[in-house]
């Protein structure tokens, strides 16, 4: 029983705090739920899911979701090994510049959203004011729909690219120098000794670092709430905060059930299918 | 331009190309810092210094908008409640984590590896699926708008974070060490207590820091499970961002975004070294 002592507090704790819930939303997803007791009601079998599945405004947002998620992630993760590559050079100012990338990874994403909503800001902001230098703009940034996504990816990538590039800095760093070694020797030149030696060996790294990102991702949130509440319009709308104003707002806890529970179900998929996809690509190198 | 740099000497390869590597690469660095180190800046402008085309970047400085802000939004309480939310959601996550992680990667039970899979899993578990159910049991056991509720909220997230870091952590460590203290007459407790904890208290450290980061930032569950009492920073944050009634009051947005940040840049700064080695390990061996 000792044995099992370790494991208990945790397994009791999740039990409540997570295994709970998430059946308890599955529960009112298949309700109807009454707004007098505040409870699941009666069972209604898939009437949820058919009500939320011809709600267009839910396709929309997972529409918004998707061209959020294909254009931050590769984004991110290019950019953060790109990055930790020029950071790594041999000087001694390397150490300080790793650490100072610590400092956006640690502002809190709603802060984040926020300061970024000032510096984007059409009027006063600073971004167009250093565009105009360039001949650029002025850009509404939070009035056009495509620009609006344009600022939640820029706002999102300026929060997480940092952290990127400190699993990489470390990843280059854990690089095997023999075989850099022996590929100069032999004369490769710097192209190929990229391609064909540095890029295989991080693949295992960067698979690792996309399916990490994608776990946040997908729990895109604070920074839209902050920098543009979803708009204009619903242009940047993303599932969770349209279930959250679902559910505490409209106060239809059913309906954004079903919800949750289709992007729980998608969201699992999806994480299968890269864990799957990044072991098939690290057998293949 | 070396990729890895090896014995030989690179001035063959250019040392020209390694300058522009170096210049670039603090180019980057300040350029992904300007939108800190302009929020500390505009919250220390009088409001007319804040509204201006050119944006300014001198001024005379003030601390008016901390002073007339701290009072009037609550500041001094939201400020507790975060601390205690973050210090017990990542005190409760690091001990209940960490013996967890212990079983996981030491000893042999059977089902631990299912378990091990489910926690990996629920990392992908999006936090909207779980604030409608926890608002409905908070709001039925009349637990809304406390400490507690947010703690074990933030639990959910914390825990299998804090479990896998140290799982990867303990895996690390060779065998031998609690094997010979239990021959020894230790009880499994005893090596886990005595030999390893001591051993392991930098990544102990650097996890417990950056849980306490996770809840001090965690902005979902607060807006959900909070009304007046027990609610924290981001939420306000996320008001004085979202007022588009009143317009845009950026002095109290950069205000209270730097009381938010500072503090917490500065704590990273300090186990730097610990949060790198332990992001890198969380990413390498999970």
């Amino acid at each position: 029983m000792t044995r099992w002592s370790f494991m208990m507090p945790s397994i009791v704790l999740l039990l409540v705090t997570l295994a709970y819930p998430i059946f308890y939303t599955i529960d009112i997803s298949f309700s109807t739920f009454d707004l007098s007791t505040f409870g699941a009601d009666e069972w209604v079998g898939w009437a949820n899911y058919e009500d939320v599945l011809n709600d267009y405004r839910f396709w929309d947002a997972l529409k918004v979701t998707l061209v959020y998620l294909v254009f931050a992630l590769p984004l991110q993760v290019a950019l953060g090994f790109a990055i930790a590559f020029l950071i790594n050079a041999e000087w001694g100012g390397r150490g300080m510049v790793r650490a100072l990338f610590i400092i956006p990874m640690v502002v809190a994403p709603v802060v984040a959203g926020g300061i970024w909503r000032m510096i984007l800001d059409p009027l006063w902001g600073l971004m167009n004011y250093a565009l105009q230098g360039i001949g650029i703009g002025p850009l509404d940034w939070f009035g056009d729909a495509n620009l609006a996504m344009a600022a939640v990816i820029i706002i999102d990538t300026w929060r997480w690219t940092p952290f990127i590039v400190l699993i990489a800095t470390a990843a280059l760093l854990a690089l095997p120098k023999d075989v850099f070694e022996a590929a100069k020797i032999d004369g490769a030149n710097w192209w190929s000794t990229l391609w064909s030696i540095a890029l295989p060996l991080l693949i295992p790294i960067i698979t690792a670092t996309f399916v990490i990102r994608w776990l946040g991702a997908v729990k895109m949130f604070d920074i839209v709430l902050a920098a543009t509440y979803g708009g204009p319009g619903k242009a940047t709308n993303v599932l969770n905060l349209f279930i959250y104003e679902e559910a505490f707002r409209s106060l239809r806890f059913a309906e954004s059930s079903a919800m949750a529970v289709i992007v729980l179900v998608l969201t699992m998929v999806l994480t299968g299918i890269f864990l799957y996809g990044s072991r098939k690509l690290e057998e293949r190198f | 331009m070396t990729i890895v740099a090896t014995a030989a000497p690179r001035r063959s390869s250019g040392q020209l190309g390694h300058r522009i590597r170096i210049v670039t690469g603090v180019a980057i660095t300040l350029l992904f810092l300007f939108p800190v180190f302009w929020m500390v800046l505009t919250s220390f402008k009088h409001q007319v210094d804040i509204f201006t085309s050119p944006p300014k970047f001198f001024f005379t400085p003030t601390i008016s908008t901390y002073v007339e802000y701290f009072r009037r939004a609550d500041i001094e309480r939201r400020l507790i409640n975060t601390v205690i939310v973050a210090a017990g959601s990542g005190l409760l996550s690091i001990v209940v984590g960490t013996m967890a992680g212990y079983a996981l990667a030491r000893i042999r039970l059977r089902g631990a590896a299912t378990f091990g899979v489910l926690i990996l899993l629920s990392r992908g578990v999006p936090p909207i699926a779980l604030a409608v159910p926890m608002f409905l049991v908070a709001r039925q056991l009349g637990l809304t708008d406390k400490h507690i509720t947010l703690i074990l909220a933030y639990s959910t997230f914390l825990i299998p974070y804090v479990m896998w870091l140290m799982r990867s952590f303990f895996l690390s460590l060779p065998r031998e060490l609690e094997e010979s203290a239990m021959i020894d007459g230790c009880s499994r407790y005893g090596a886990f207590f005595k030999i390893i904890l001591p051993i392991s208290l930098p990544g102990l450290i650097s996890t417990l820091i950056f849980s306490m980061i996770l809840a001090w930032e965690e902005l979902l569950f607060a807006l959900v499970l909070t009304n007046r009492v027990a609610s924290t920073i981001p939420v306000a944050i996320a008001g004085i961002a979202g007022d588009t009634i009143n317009g845009a009051n950026w002095g109290a947005l950069t205000a209270v975004g730097t009381i938010t940040v500072v503090p917490v840049v500065i704590f990273a700064l300090l186990v730097q070294k610990w949060l790198i080695q332990g992001l890198a390990d969380g990413a390498t061996k999970g």
